[in-house]
Formats: C-alpha cells, structure tokens, sequence
C-alpha cells in the first residue's frame, strides 16, 4: 500500500512517543471532520475552537495515532503473544490438568480400585477372621468333647485297670480255689464214692448177715434157754439122784464093809448085784456126761449169748455207721450241688468246657488283660499327646486371636487412612473443581484481554500456586498410595502368614480328627470284636471234600438218631424208656457239634496260617511256591511243587518238582530245557549229589565199627 | 454299575449278607467295614466303612417306626450316587487286589460257623471322606471312605 502521507519516523515504541509526542499520551483523540462546503455559510456556526487543526495536526495526530497504534498494535502483538504464550501456557495447564484430571481419575480408580481392594480384604479378613473363630471355636468344642472323651477314657481306663486287676486277683484266687476245690472234691469224691460204694455194700451185707445172725441166735438162744432150763431141771434131778446114789453107795459101803465075804453066797444074786450096780454106775456115768454135756452146753450159751451182745453191739455200730453213711451222703450231695455250680460257673465261663480248659481260659484271659493293659498304657500316651497337642493348639489359637485382633485393628487403621484418603480426594477434586472455575475464568477474561494483564499474571500465579499445591497433593497422594500399597503388601504378607498358619492348623485339625477317629476305632475294637468270614473264595477241594464227608455223615448219624427214636415211640408204654440212651445221644449230639465246629475253626486257622506262611516264604525268599496234589495214571498219588520267581517277567518262566515218597524229581518244561537254566540245573544237582556224597561218607566214618 | 456271576463270590456274598441281616434284626450289628487289599502284599488300600447306630427302643420294646421305602431308596440313590463319583479323587487301583467284609459285633455275640475274629485293618494315615447317611428311623447308616495317601497328593 503507497501511504499517501509519509511514513512516521522509527522512534523507539515508548519513550519516543513518550518524549516527542506529547499528544501521544496513547489515548486516542477524536477527531471531527470539517463542515461539509454545501452547507450554507450563513446557516452554519463558526466551528468549536477545541477541534480545530489543521492538515499538519490531522498528520501529527494521524502519525501519531499511527504510532500508537503501532505502539497499540505492538502491544496487542504482545499481548497476542503473551496470550499465545498463556493459551500455550494454558493448553499445558490444561493438558497437565488434563493429565492432572487423569491422573487424579487414575488416583481416584486407584483409590476406588484399593478401596475396593481394602473392603474386600477387609471383609476376606473378617470373614476369615470370623471362619477361624467359628474354626477355633469348633476346635475348641472339639478340643472340650475331645478332653471329656479323654476323662472318660481315663475314667475308663483306670475302671477298666482297676476292673482288670481284680478280676486279675479274683481270677487267680478263683483259680486256686478252683483247682484245690476241684482236686480236693474229685478226691473227696472219690474216696466218698468208693467208701460209700463199700459201706453200702458192707452194711447191706452185714445188714443181712446179722440180721440173719440175730434171728438164728435169738432162736438158737431161745432153743438153748429152753433146753438149758431143761437140763437144769434134770441137772437138779441128778444131783439128786447122785445124791441118793452116793448115799446108797456109801451106805452100801458101809454095808458092804461090814458084811463079810460070803463067797460060797448066792454069787447070782452078787452078779446081779454088780450088773444091777454096774448098770446103775452106767447110768450114772451117762447122767454124769449128759450133765457134763448140759454144763458144755450151758457154757455154750453163755458163749452165745456173749457173741449176741457182741451182734448186738456191732448191730449199733453198723446202724451208726449207716447214720453216717446218710451224712456222708448228704455230704456227697452237697458235694455233687457244689459240683454242678461250679460246672455251672464253668458253662458260663465262656469257651470252657471242663476243668483243664480254666488254665488256658485264664491263660487266655491274663493275656487279654495285658494286652488291654498294654493298649491303655498306649491310649495314655497317646492322651497325653493329644494333650500336649491340644495345649499347643489353644496356644496357637490365642496366638491368632491376637493376631487376628492386630489384623481387625490395622484393618481399621486402613479404613481410617481410606477415610483420609476419601477427604483428601473430596479437597483435591474441589480444587479440580476450583481450578475449572478458573480455567473457565481464563477463558472469559481472554476475550478482554486488553484491560486485564494484571489480571491475567494474577491468574497465571494462581494457576501456579493451584498448581504447585496440586503438585504438592500428587506427591502426597503419592507417597500415601505408596504407603498404603506397603500397608497392603505387608497385609497381604500377613494374610500369607496367617493362611499359612490356617493351613497348618488345619492339617493339625485333620491329624487329630485322624487321631480321633482312631481313637474312636480303637475305642469301638475295645467295646466291640471285629469279625470276618473265612469261607474265603479260594476254598481248597480237600476241605471242601471233607465238609461234604463231615455232612454226609453228620446225615447219617442223624438217620441213625431218628431210626432210634422212632423205636423208642414205637415201643410199648409199660417198657422203661432208657433215659441214659438219650442223655448219651444229647451229650454226643453236643460233642459232635463243638467237634466239628472246632474243626471248622482249626481249618480256617490253618487255611490262614499256610497263607501267611506261603505269603512270607514269598517274600522272604523270592520265589513262589505252589503245590498240587495229582493222581497218575495208574492211581499213584503225587504232589507237585511249582517254583517260580517274583521277579519271572511271564508265567512260563518257572521249575516244576514233582514229590513222591520222600525224592523230589525235576520235571522237564520250556523255561527248564533252556540251555542256560538246564546247565544251572545240572550244577545244581551235581552240588547237591556231591554234598549227600560226603554226608553219607562223614556218616559212615561216624559210625562204629563192631 | 457291574454285577459279579462269579458263582463263588454271589454265594460268598449271600452268606454274608444273610449273617448280617441275622445281626441287624438283633440290633448287635455296630458297623459293616468294606476293606480293598493288595493281593500280592496284603496292604490295604481302601476302607468303606458303614457305621450303624439302631434305636435300641425298637429292638427291645418292639415300637415300631415307619418311613416310605420311597424316601430310603433315595437316599440310598443318593449315596451310591456319590460312592460312583468318589472315583474322581480316589488313587488308581493299577495292582491285582482282593475285597473282604469286616463285621463289628457286640462283645457277647457268639461267633458263628465260618466267621473267626479279625484285626480292624486299618490304614496309617489315611485321607478320610464323609459321604451321605440315610436312615430308616430303625437304623442310621454313616459312610467314610478311607484312603492312602497317594504320593502325588502328598506333594
């Protein structure tokens, strides 16, 4: 553009239009443009004198309004930069509020995101807190019913002990007292039996025999009374008669001597003088040993009648030993009831039959008790254990207590702080707030930015002060996001611990919940007796042969038994039924029961034992050992071993033996025909031949000589 | 489900079974044990134990108590359900093994023909699980399985 005027001189912006233009003091002057020439000059007033310039002022005035607005212009073009700078100033501020708003919407998420965090931790930790209360608490129901079971253990156990003992005691003193009781009644009995069979015999015997005696006497005493008081009378008659005999023989001696001898007399008369007197001296003589014989006689029954006292006597003796034959045989029934209650204890006494089987019993019964002893002395330990587990356990319970309470109060501390936080955001998003008024404000003022660059540094100083304080509120929301994020880690380095804890005293909990419920198996063993059933699949053809005989002739018997009966039905009702026949069938029946259910048990156990036997040969040698009972072909019976390894990779790989009367052959098979195994086998042989050589050779250099 | 035809095994469990019932009418049956050997070593492997409580005022006093057959076959259901699924965490069975039946019996019950007294065979350490009981007012039936523990679970 060609200026029609000239182009001002380049002064200096300020001092020149300060200096050398006064009127360009920057305000601008109005100027009025002259009256217009067709207005009449008559109808117009003589134009203000304040206005009035000429072309040279109207360029003075211009060139200076030129400068000042140059200088104007220079100052918006400042002011334009300024603002320029402001506006970039301001879109940094407004990015870094931006940035400012996003990260404080990163911190607020943050915030919000750890808020979240610390409720959920903190609600994990109570509910945590809260499992391992209800946990502890029902470990300590447990640990409670667990300490009465163990009071009622002990209770029991120290019953039970006490129990063991004196049954212990009342088993051996019974068992004396048995054995002697047993002994001395079996002697007693015995030696009653025998008497009583003797005394029977010998009174029954006597009985009759004096009886016998006692009649025979008493009629032979009577006989005898009879004839003695008979031959009294006549013993009387012939004293008299002797009397009168010997009188008359005196007196015919004296007659005779006085008379002389006539010997040419009448000797007729004299002969029968002598018969006469020699048949009366006959008489006499015969007088004299019927006499003699009635006084032998009378002797004789005073012998008898001596022996009759002695009957009678031993008659009183025999009626007071049959007296005590009674007591003897109350006795011996006394005996035999006491007898029959002890069979009766016996019967109740169980797997008892007789006598010889209470040692065993008791045997049986001591080693019960010492085995129950033995498992209370366990059960003790293992209380005390239990104890000392369950102590531990309360101490690590109160433990966690505390540090579930040091948990709950840093939970609380975290909830304070998240509080702060939550304040600490409400201020810096008032600020955010705040500061937006004033960006907003900015913006205003922007479009008056001419009048306002006071203000405007005033707002710049502002926005940095806001600014720095927002800083300043970063960096403490920094630092205590970064303290909270170690408050968090070592919670969560607590809760780590505190699960660990959790999982330990959990596998506690399980451990002793194993322990009870072994307790609790041992403790039904004890009340209870475990039983199982032998008639295993893998039943042997030998027992099961002779199962089938045992039954055919427990059939048999059984016919037998019912044949029996029916006879006896069908004999007469006046026939005696033989009541020993069939207590004997009953007892046999019995016997025949417990026989074979004692041959049940002893199969069962042998079945067993040979398993376990075979199972530990197995083992403790290697191979495995079957034997079979075969049959030849021409009847032989033969038994057959097959050896084989544990290690065999296939069935095919093992040596069958086959035994016959005491020699043991090698069988010929694919594993045993292999070049390898049949050259062990020869060596093998060799050795063994080799050492019954020398064996039989150190036998017979042993052997003497004779 | 499989069922033996295994005749020996059928009478092995009739028998059984018979004794059993013997026992439970009488209320002297405490608890069946299910016992899962090695058959090369003998080790028990797994235990199913059955535990049974009977209300002794039925067995003594005669009362009688009724529950629908329907409702006892469900829980019966139920528990043979879960017996089918207890295969997910029991250890493999990858050796021969051979089963036996242990019975608890009160101390005054007489042994029977066939039946002789028996440890408990009892696994050492064991893993234990509790299943489902059901009850028929009359008895009330408690599972557990007991396990070893296998190697792997133990790392």
């Amino acid at each position: 553009m060609i200026l029609r005027t000239p182009p001002p001189r380049k002064r200096r912006a300020g001092s020149v239009a300060d200096h050398e233009s006064p009127v360009s003091d920057r305000r601008l002057v109005l100027y009025d443009d002259p009256v217009p020439v067709s207005v009449p000059v008559s109808s117009v007033d003589p134009p203000p004198d304040q206005m009035v310039c000429t072309y040279h002022c109207r360029q003075m005035v211009k060139s200076e309004f030129i400068v000042a607005l140059d200088t104007a212009q220079k100052q918006v073009h400042g002011y334009q930069s300024q603002v320029e700078t402001l506006k970039t100033e301001l879109h940094e501020i407004e990015d870094e509020r931006k940035k400012c708003q996003d990260r404080l919407r990163y911190l607020e998420q943050e915030l919000e995101a750890s808020k979240g965090r610390e409720h959920a931790l903190q609600e994990r930790l109570i509910k945590e807190v809260n499992d391992s209360q209800e946990r502890y608490q029902l470990q300590i129901k447990r640990c409670c019913e667990l300490e009465v079971q163990l009071k009622k253990e002990v209770d029991s156990c120290k019953t039970s002990e006490s129990s063991a003992a004196s049954a212990k005691e009342r088993a051996t003193d019974l068992e004396e007292k048995l054995q002697r009781l047993s002994e001395s009644s079996e002697r007693e009995k015995n030696r009653l039996q025998r008497e009583l069979s003797h005394c029977q015999d010998e009174s029954k015997l006597s009985v009759s025999r004096k009886t016998a005696d006692l009649e025979r006497m008493r009629l032979k005493a009577e006989n005898l009374e009879e004839e003695s008081e008979l031959l009294k009378k006549q013993l009387k008659e012939i004293r008299e008669q002797l009397d009168e005999c010997r009188h008359q023989k005196s007196a015919l001696e004296c007659k005779l001597s006085t008379i002389p001898t006539p010997s040419e007399s009448t000797p007729s008369e004299d002969k029968n003088l002598v018969k006469h007197l020699r048949e009366e001296l006959q008489n006499y003589e015969a007088e004299v040993q019927e006499a003699r014989r009635l006084k032998s006689c009378h002797m004789n029954n005073e012998l008898l009648k001596e022996k009759l006292l002695e009957e009678k006597g031993r008659r009183e003796k025999a009626e007071m030993e049959l007296s005590q034959l009674r007591e003897a045989q109350l006795n011996a029934q006394n005996l035999e009831l006491e007898l029959m209650s002890w069979k009766s204890l016996l019967k109740e006494i169980p797997d008892v039959t007789s006598c010889d089987d209470i040692p065993k019993k008791i045997a049986g019964l001591q080693k019960e008790a010492i085995e129950s002893m033995i498992k209370v002395g366990e059960i003790s330990a293992h209380l005390k254990e239990l104890e000392v587990s369950l102590e531990l356990a309360e101490l690590s319970k109160q433990h966690a207590e505390k540090e579930s309470a040091l948990a709950k109060e840093k939970a609380e501390n975290s909830a304070l702080e998240v509080k702060r936080l939550e304040l600490m955001l409400c201020s810096v998003t008032e600020e955010r707030d705040r500061l937006n008024k004033d960006v907003i404000v900015l913006n205003k003022q922007k479009t008056a930015h001419a009048d306002s660059r006071m203000m405007d540094e005033t707002l710049v100083k502002d926005l940095e002060s806001s600014l720095a304080l927002r800083e300043h509120t970063i960096k403490e929301l920094e630092s205590n996001l970064h303290e909270q994020r170690e408050v968090i880690n070592r919670q969560h380095d607590e809760m780590k611990l505190l699960n660990e804890k959790l999982s330990f005293e959990a596998r506690r909990i399980k451990s002793l919940e194993r322990e009870g419920d072994r307790l609790r198996s041992e403790i039904a063993l004890l009340e209870s007796k475990v039983l199982r059933m032998v008639n295993t699949l893998a039943v042997d053809n030998e027992t099961k042969q002779t199962i089938e005989a045992l039954q055919s002739e427990l059939k048999k018997t059984q016919a037998k038994l019912q044949a029996v009966e029916e006879l006896k039905g069908q004999s007469d009702a006046g026939n005696v039924i033989d009541v020993d026949i069939s207590e004997k069938l009953a007892q046999l029946k019995g016997q025949i029961a417990i026989l074979e259910k004692r041959e049940e048990r002893y199969k069962a156990v042998f079945a067993e034992r040979i398993s376990v036997f075979r199972r530990a040969c197995c083992s403790l040698f290697g191979y495995k050992i079957v034997m079979d009972d075969q049959q030849r072909p021409n009847g032989i019976p033969v038994t057959r071993f097959t050896l084989q390894s544990i290690y065999a990779q296939s069935d095919d790989e093992k040596l069958e033996f086959e035994y016959e009367s005491g020699n043991t052959n090698i069988l010929v098979n694919d594993y045993s025909s292999q070049p390898e195994i049949s050259h062990q086998i020869i060596v093998a042989l060799a050795i063994e031949a080799e050492l019954s050589l020398q064996l039989y050779q150190c036998n017979s250099y042993a052997l003497p000589v004779y | 489900m499989l069922l033996t035809q295994d005749e020996g095994v059928k009478s092995f469990i009739a028998s059984l079974t018979s004794q059993l019932s013997e026992w439970l009418e009488a209320g002297k049956l405490q608890r069946v044990v299910l016992v899962i050997m090695s058959k090369a070593t003998s080790e028990v492997l797994e235990r199913w134990n059955f535990n049974i409580e009977t209300d002794a005022e039925v067995v003594e006093k005669g009362v009688s108590r009724e529950k629908s057959d329907k409702e006892i076959m469900r829980e019966i259901q139920a528990i043979m359900r879960q017996i089918a699924s207890c295969i997910t965490y029991l250890p493999c069975l990858e050796e021969p093994c051979v089963f036996d039946v242990l019975a608890y019996t009160d101390k005054d019950v007489a042994v029977p023909f066939a039946w002789i007294e028996s440890d408990a065979k009892l696994i050492q350490n064991p893993q234990m699980v509790r299943l489902h009981s059901f009850d028929t007012k009359i008895h009330k039936v408690d599972t557990l399985v007991s396990y070893k523990n296998d190697e792997w679970d133990e790392q």
